[in-house]
């Protein structure tokens, strides 16, 4: 027999093993490790399968995003994103603990998690990214799953509290920023008049609001959410959010499959019939609730 | 405040037991290579000299972070994976063997060759002038610059928090990026560097007191 024929026979027995399965999917038997049989046979979501576990980079020094909390554990949105992804993977759901321990996180520095992904030491990261078309050319990324903004952290203690305040104020308001080429034009977008004092980490520019030295935080909306929900007298969101970007979790390139299950299931997680586990991130770390999911036209 | 600071002492002492076991391995194995590679240096003929020389130079020559990035993830392309950690604490066992071969290079060769010539005339072998008469007083000048570089290991370390390894600077941030609170949690983790590294030059004091003397 030659080789043609041999792949000849064996593409058909795949065409058969395809056929089987739509088949058995029909009959909603087939469970998730056959199916992924079927996908490319070096597609991530066959080794992820067949590992029991979710390699996933994420960092723990940012809240609300990825962080430790009281007890050590790690916790955050993109920890919540993790476990929607092994709750889809291994079938849990119930059980935050159960979700966790099909999930190894491999922490690392924000600089490093281009390098993670192509190195092929994680299977997907889930660490804030913010989606450039860039950074696209280097690594695959899924929907987003958060749309981050800018807003305006005051302090309870402050003169200006609202963003009207602080308009009003002109020239005498002075804005605490992240150190950034462009962080004079971010602040600018905001509140046109201000002193911009730059600092070298976020958690410095609140350091100035607290101590005094700044009228208003410039800093991620996200954080503003945490902060004023932790500490509700001390801090206060000013009303005014702008400038968007996105976040998504990002993979390797070329694995359409392993990408199309991890979009299909953060779609479902999002608008779907199983966004508890979103939902319940959502308002424990940002304050807030996600739109009602309308039935209908569907709007993602 | 002090609750607070009591409150995360728990978290910084698993960092710490990291910093010091990370700092523990780099040490230990950069004094075995690196005592090897300066007696190479000044003793060894030219197929050993030249290698150890050019390893020592380039070693010397690269920055630290460098050399970790390249061996986390620069060793995977070739298919040699290590893991963060081991990778982390091989880069900077590496990085310090260079500079402690450089540092007993040093204190051998400040030993006068007449030291050598009288071990010679009295009939010793290599090894026993060695043993005897050279490594006991180098000893005394090894010491003090590789106490400097302990501490220097010490500190290095905080560089495989950029790994992900959770060591005393990253346990720090980690309890920052949840407080947002970051200037008390800076004071406790320097305060903690500095109890390490100042035990070490207490230590190396002693060290060097002990062997100022030649023992009968």
């Amino acid at each position: 027999m030659s080789d043609n024929e041999t792949r000849a026979r064996r593409d058909f027995l795949k065409l058969g093993g395809l056929g089987l399965a739509v088949g058995a999917a029909a009959a909603a038997t087939l469970d998730a490790q056959k199916a992924a049989a079927q996908s490319a046979p070096t597609s991530q979501l066959r080794t992820v399968l067949n590992r029991g576990k979710l390699i996933v980079g994420t960092g723990s020094t940012n809240a609300p995003w990825h962080f430790e909390n009281d007890k050590g554990e790690l916790t955050g949105m993109d920890i919540a994103v993790a476990r929607i992804l092994a709750a889809g993977l291994f079938g849990a759901g119930r059980d935050a603990k159960e979700d966790l321990s099909k999930i190894e996180f491999v922490k690392q520095d924000p600089a490093s998690r281009i390098p993670n992904i192509t190195a092929g030491k994680v299977d997907i990261v889930i660490q804030f990214m913010t989606v450039s078309p860039a950074r696209a050319q280097l690594v695959a990324f899924s929907r987003p799953y958060y749309v981050e903004g800018v807003a305006l952290l005051t302090s309870s203690k402050g003169k200006y509290k609202t963003h009207k305040e602080l308009i009003d104020a002109g020239k005498n308001a002075k804005a605490s920023v992240l150190q950034n080429v462009d962080a004079d034009q971010l602040v600018a977008r905001g509140l046109p008049q201000a002193q911009v004092m730059q600092l070298d980490t976020q958690a410095n520019a609140i350091q100035a609001l607290d101590s005094g030295r700044s009228d208003a935080a410039v800093i991620d909306l996200s954080t503003v959410g945490w902060l004023v929900k932790r500490n509700p007298d001390k801090y206060l969101d000013s009303g005014f959010h702008y400038d968007t970007q996105l976040y998504s979790a990002a993979m390797r390139q070329g694995d359409p499959d392993w990408l199309q299950w991890v979009n299909t299931c953060l779609n479902v997680a999002m608008h779907g019939h199983q966004t508890e586990i979103y939902d319940a991130a959502f308002e424990e770390f940002f304050a807030a609730k996600p739109p009602r999911r309308v039935p209908g036209f569907p709007t993602i | 405040m002090i609750q607070f600071l009591i409150n995360t002492l728990p978290f910084l002492w698993q960092g710490l037991l990291v910093t010091l076991a990370v700092s523990g391995l780099v040490v230990a194995s950069s004094l075995v290579s690196g005592v090897l590679f300066g007696v190479g240096l000044v003793y060894g003929r030219w197929w050993i000299a030249w290698p150890i020389r050019v390893y020592s130079d380039i070693l010397r020559g690269t920055p630290l972070i460098v050399l970790i990035f390249l061996i986390i993830y620069g060793l995977p392309l070739v298919g040699i994976d290590f893991g963060n950690y081991a990778s982390a604490v091989i880069a900077l066992a590496a990085f310090k063997t260079a500079h402690v071969a450089e540092i007993a290079r040093g204190a051998i060769q400040s030993i006068h060759f007449g030291q050598t010539d009288a071990g010679k005339a009295i009939g010793l072998t290599f090894r026993q002038r060695l043993q005897y008469v050279i490594m006991p007083q180098a000893v005394r000048r090894f010491l003090p610059p590789w106490i400097n570089a302990v501490a220097d290991a010490v500190k290095g370390s905080a560089l495989v928090s950029l790994a992900g390894i959770v060591d005393l600077t990253l346990a720090t941030q980690q309890v920052i990026g949840r407080t947002y609170d970051p200037l008390p949690m800076y004071l406790l983790a320097a305060a903690m560097y500095f109890a390490i590294n100042y035990s070490l030059s207490m230590a190396s004091r002693r060290l060097e007191s002990r062997f100022a003397y030649v023992r009968e």
